[in-house]
């Protein structure tokens, strides 16, 4: 009885996922595997009709821009997530990476792209370090990554000397986020866009995102297989480091500071849209296009809410409310296909 | 071999518990009171991270050295963690120190610590904000409802008395947030008729949550003639809206809270009209001071006001108000 | 206590056998060799001084009760354990296996028992993980490389039951066992080892596993093959190892060994394979206590009806991924039904959770005791109670202090279950010792239907006849029992009727008077002509 329920919804679902994707079958495959996508679309044209202010090229360019950060924290998180580990110190980890990037520019005057690569390599190290704990000292990624978030939440305190370092006299540092090298687009949509292709490349094409599969599939049997578990898992949290380390040079050039008290909490934020993108906590499933799409629904939602001056306090629970609703309908569908 | 790893799991996890559960601390000082002589004063602050507690605890180290006492300041991670605050304070009693100065987090929550500071026999004063007992001696605090007021007037007069207006707080529970929102409304209300306030929206005083909540009102209100930032974080947010969306300056009139480097330069830059000040490092010295005064037994006024100041382009350089500026 | 008959291939030491300077060459140089070989694990000795060769281009089968100690071999042969002792020789060369990479290096791979593959991956991503072709100096996958090389692979291999680019996830449980056995023989193989591989084979399936072996046996390939089915080692095997408790007992021409000989060396006595029931009552079977009516369910199950009458013993047969399991689990509401219905002692009953289950006394027991039917940390205590808590504790929700004990020592004693004490933690109990756990706490929670889901599984010989005996028991009591098992022998010994599935779907019925192991698996492997009618 709820399977004849079932088969037309599918089915209008995607078709509205064919009529957006007329291109390549790839696409459109990836997309159907998405409910995601069709809330996605629900939302905008909800919220479209709802404000005339909302489909506007500003508001857009605005949506995409607040996407960024949060955006590309969860493509680095997609890839642990996948190997069904965790990553809780992306947030205040991203914090320490600007303000590194802070004390090499700021305080020790270095050329800007020492302070960027500086940003992104602490970030990396932290990743080395999530690693290590997870693979050789085989602490549960869960507490591995939560003593990473105090540890950095902590340092970027001390090393700012619990000050906000402004990059005001540090020229063009602005323009990584703000600038506009496609005009009308701010650049930090821009290295959105470049991470999330980055991402879906070591995801789908490289040797790293097979194991990032297969070890989310079956850890043991990949063990068995004769892969160096250990070292791909070092590797996996190395690189969702560097993605944390992007994520805090743009946020320190969109505020042109480094903020250290900020960042406990994106790492929830950036953990939601994973999951709404459809990739399981279990493992061994998912996909970076998905979390783009996870992310742009909090964004979306969040703008349009705003935008129609809902109370701040009903913006979260509704925000919660869609978490569960897309989390439950993903695994319902899961549930049928099964 | 799999015991040493339970154990250090344990470890790590029992470090990490320590570690939330304090928060943090503003300055390291050994436990243990009036060592020596020397009095000794407890400062248990709303936060330390941000800048104006910063600068309060600067206020606080300058006059203790002047009067030569000692002391400690410190405070949650964040200004909703109330029950690690009164942890703190709970601490700080323990360590029986001359004198508690507090900034009371939840005005009710606090009645019982307090009452076992009154049990021990250490006189407490309390600066920002009070707890609802009658114990404390004395409460150095900014009128928030007053310099919310004077904000709106501000406003009133750079806009011309009429159009839309909206507000980015950055919080609806803590009560300086909560005073600056009201006195601003309620300001606005009473005597500016002709000027809506379209939309309240709270940032928790993050500067990206509260850029990307003012860039959604400006494009949700495109009449908005105005916007008011409840503290820093909420006014630089606001700036930074303005400026990523490329308005003109002067277009929208933006009036802030506190101060801090962003904040400042926005001022200067004409991009911020103006921005209310409180006197936090005032607020520090008056603090230990009365705390001083409290444990020699003086009199004093249950309440001190600090004063609170509106600065602009065109007196932000004024001497007395270069001081209580911080960067 | 067992005089090693048939010992045709004598042990030989090994000083005297020098390496040969032409590897490979020599004559009657074994393609593998072990000698000596020890393991132990804590508080077990899984294997001592066990010696085994197996020759280039010949079939060994590798037979042994459960816990004799093969899985512990192969694990060592593969590089997955570590041998504490013991020496391994391939083509007449002592090798040190560090670990799977170097096993598969030196050319010995393993189809492993359970499954080892990785369901969110494709076929071809399976095949060769850790071996993936690649572009771009390694940078990139070459995707279309690696399609294009499994399916060569497979076309090699005659497998046309799925793509390269199937999902694993997609395939059925044989299909899975089809790509685990094309990834072994995917490697430059001198020696495979299979565990089991036919477990979950239908007929056809395994005539290609056949065709496969013999391929290999044909190319120089040492194969190990594990199976309990004598009718298989019959046919494709040359020679025929047993192992019993971790040591070495026999090795005989496959060509001369009766099956009977096999089998009793394997138990270590003499087992009497067509003994009935000792004592099924027939006289105490009468009203029908579970009744099952058309149940569905949307992965597997299709219009499954039978019933279950008092002090019955009812067999469920069928190959892996019959949809055994999934019965008892849908019966239980673990799994949601799409259709169906269910009656206990006539009256409709519905069942949407396990708790539900219990409620109506039926009790199910785990085919993974250890991951499902047993708190291993906690005490033998606790685990009885566990399902009757409600029974001991004050309406608060507290334990009454010591209350339950009784009932706990009770069936310690009824069922003899042999712990030092009922404070004692469940883990360091023997397997057998175990499952007699987990039965005392369904009959602690007064549970009359009971479903066992393999009930000997890794349970050494002496103990399965306990639990034999323990099952008779049961139901000369007046209890019934649905027993799921996947050994023949176990099925038609202890079975008062069989009903046997395949593809989800009950295919025969039979009456243990005319059950035979060859009616058994003829409804077992009717899956394909179903499929084939429709």
């Amino acid at each position: 009885m709820s399977e004849v329920k079932s088969v037309p919804r599918t089915e209008a679902s995607a078709d509205a996922v064919k009529r957006e994707s007329p291109g390549g079958s790839f696409l459109r495959q990836r997309l159907q595997q998405s409910l995601a996508f069709g809330t996605l679309i629900v939302l905008l044209a909800f919220f479209s009709l709802a404000s005339g202010n909302f489909f506007t090229w500003t508001n857009i360019s605005g949506i995409l821009l607040s996407t960024a950060v949060i955006g590309i924290l969860a493509f680095g998180t997609t890839l642990v997530i996948i190997t069904s580990g965790i990553d809780l110190s992306i947030g205040t980890g991203m914090t320490l990476c600007s303000v590194v990037t802070g004390l090499l520019l700021v305080n020790l005057q270095l050329p800007l792209f020492i302070g960027v690569l500086g940003g992104i390599a602490t970030g990396a190290l932290m990743g080395l370090i999530n690693g290590l704990n997870v693979s050789i000292l085989k602490l549960p990624p869960f507490i591995a990554t939560l003593a990473m978030m105090l540890i950095a939440q902590g340092l970027a305190l001390v090393l700012s000397g619990v000050r906000p370092i402004y990059f005001s006299k540090v020229q063009g540092f602005k323009d990584i986020a703000l600038g506009q090298l496609i005009p009308g687009l701010p650049n930090a949509v821009l290295i959105l866009v470049l991470t999330g292709i980055a991402a879906y490349l070591v995801l789908g094409k490289t040797l790293l995102g097979r194991y990032i599969f297969a070890i989310g599939s079956n850890e043991e049997a990949t063990k068995i297989s004769g892969v160096n578990t250990g070292k791909w898992k070092i590797l996996v949290y190395t690189v969702a480091g560097i993605f944390t380390g992007v994520a805090g040079v743009v946020i320190a050039a969109r505020l042109d500071s480094a903020q250290p008290q900020l960042g406990s909490g994106y790492e929830l934020q950036a953990i939601a849209a994973v999951i709404i993108g459809g990739t399981s906590l279990l493992g061994g499933r998912g996909s970076v296009l998905g979390t783009l799409i996870g992310a742009l629904i909090m964004s979306v939602l969040i703008n349009g809410l705003r935008i129609m001056s809902v109370q701040t306090e009903w913006q979260t629970v509704v925000v919660g409310i869609v978490i569960l609703v897309a989390v439950f309908t993903d695994s319902l569908r899961r549930r049928r296909e099964a | 071999m799999k015991l040493g790893k339970k154990a250090l799991a344990a470890g790590v996890l029992a470090a990490a518990l320590s570690l939330t559960a304090c928060g943090g601390s503003g300055s390291a000082t050994p436990s243990g009171g009036g060592d020596g002589g020397t009095p000794y004063v407890a400062m248990i602050s709303k936060g330390f991270q941000h800048q104006f507690w910063q600068a309060v605890k600067k206020g606080a180290e300058d006059k203790a050295k002047e009067l030569n006492v000692k002391i400690t300041f410190e405070g949650p991670a964040a200004e909703t963690e109330v029950d690690s605050q009164l942890q703190m304070l709970q601490a700080a009693i323990d360590k029986k120190p001359t004198a508690i100065a507090y900034a009371a987090l939840d005005p009710e929550a606090c009645v019982p610590a307090i009452e076992q500071a009154k049990a021990a026999n250490i006189p407490v004063v309390q600066f920002d904000a009070g707890c609802k007992s009658d114990y404390p001696v004395n409460l150095a605090k900014t009128n928030s409802m007053d310099a919310g007021a004077m904000a709106a007037d501000h406003m009133a007069e750079l806009i011309g008395k009429s159009g839309e207006i909206a507000v980015v707080g950055h919080s609806q529970i803590n009560s300086t947030g909560v005073e600056r929102r009201d006195g601003f409304l309620n300001e606005m209300k009473a005597k500016y008729p002709d000027i809506k306030v379209v939309d309240v929206q709270y940032g928790d005083g993050d500067h990206l949550k509260s850029a990307d909540i003012a860039k959604a009102m400006i494009q949700g209100h495109p009449n908005l003639k105005g916007l008011y930032g409840t503290n820093e974080g909420s006014a630089v947010g606001i700036v930074n809206a303005v400026t990523e969306l490329g308005l003109k300056p002067g277009k929208l009139t933006v009036i802030g809270f506190d101060s801090g480097k962003a904040q400042l330069d926005a001022i200067r830059s004409g991009l911020m009209a103006g921005a209310i000040t409180q006197d936090p490092i005032g607020m520090g010295a008056a603090t230990v001071q009365a705390a001083i005064d409290a444990s020699k037994g003086k009199s004093m006024p249950k309440v001190t006001d600090t004063p609170f100041y509106w600065y602009d382009k065109t007196n932000m350089d004024d001497a007395k108000i270069a001081a209580v500026l911080y960067q | 206590m067992l005089p090693a008959v048939v010992q045709i291939h004598e042990y030989r030491p090994q000083g005297t056998s020098v390496i040969s300077e032409e590897v490979g060459e020599t004559v009657g140089e074994p393609l593998l060799k072990v000698e000596g070989i020890s393991k132990s694990f804590p508080g077990v000795q899984a294997l001592s001084d066990v010696h085994f060769d197996v020759n280039k281009g010949e079939v060994i089968a590798l037979v042994g009760e459960n816990g004799a100690g093969k899985s512990s071999l192969m694990k060592i042969l593969s590089g997955i354990y570590q041998k504490d002792a013991g020496t391994i020789y391939l083509e007449g060369v002592p090798v040190q296996i560090d670990g799977p990479r170097h096993a598969q290096e030196l050319g010995i791979i393993i189809v492993h028992q359970e499954m080892n593959l990785m369901s969110h991956l494709t076929v071809a991503q399976n095949i060769y993980i850790g071996r993936e072709p690649r572009r771009l100096g390694g940078l990139l996958l070459d995707e279309k490389k690696l399609n294009r090389q499994t399916a060569e692979l497979l076309g090699r291999l005659g497998i046309k039951e799925f793509a390269p680019t199937d999902l694993v996830e997609n395939l059925t449980v044989a299909k899975q066992q089809m790509v685990e056995i094309a990834k072994a023989l995917s490697f430059d193989a001198k020696v495979v080892i299979m565990d089991e591989p036919t477990s979950a084979l239908t007929t056809s399936e395994t005539e290609t596993l056949f065709r496969l072996i013999g391929d290999l046996r044909d190319r120089g390939v040492g194969v190990i093959y594990i199976s309990h089915r004598m009718e298989e080692l019959k046919r494709i095997t040359d020679r025929i190892t047993i192992l019993r408790d971790g040591k070495y007992i026999a090795t005989m021409d496959t060509a001369t060994a009766s099956q009977h000989e096999v089998i009793k060396l394997m138990v270590g006595r003499e087992i009497d394979e067509n003994a009935r029931p000792e004592n099924v009552r027939r006289d105490n079977v009468d009203d029908v206590v579970l009744r099952v009516e058309n149940l569905s369910t949307r992965k597997l199950l299709k219009d499954v009806s039978f019933e279950l009458r008092r002090g019955e013993i009812l067999g469920f047969s069928g190959l892996m991924g019959a949809g055994r399991t999934e019965l008892a689990r849908a019966i239980i509401g673990a799994d949601r039904m799409t259709e169906g219905r269910i009656f206990v002692n006539g009256k409709e009953v519905k069942i949407g959770q396990p708790a539900d289950a219990v409620k109506h006394g039926i009790g199910y027991l785990s085919e993974d005791r250890k991951s499902l039917g047993l708190l291993l940390d906690r005490d033998v205590n606790t685990n009885i109670l566990l399902s009757s808590l409600g029974n001991y504790t004050n309406p608060v929700g507290f334990m009454k202090a010591g209350s339950g004990k009784g009932t706990s020592q009770k069936y310690i004693d009824s069922l003899r279950i042999k712990t030092p004490s009922m404070f004692a933690t469940t883990k360091n109990l023997s397997g057998g010792n175990q499952q007699k756990v987990v039965i005392a706490k369904w009959l602690a929670r007064d549970c009359d239907i009971l479903i066992f889901d393999e009930p000997t599984r890794g349970i050494d010989i002496g103990a399965k006849e306990e639990i034999y005996r323990l099952l008779n028991d049961l139901v000369a009591r007046g209890k019934s029992i649905i027993m799921i098992s996947s050994e023949l022998p176990e099925v038609l010994r202890l079975s008062h009727r069989i009903m046997v599935m395949a593809g989800g779907r009950i295919t025969g019925e039979i009456d243990s008077d005319g059950a035979d192991q060859a009616k058994i698996m003829d409804y077992a492997t009717r899956v394909e002509q179903q499929g084939a009618e429709k």
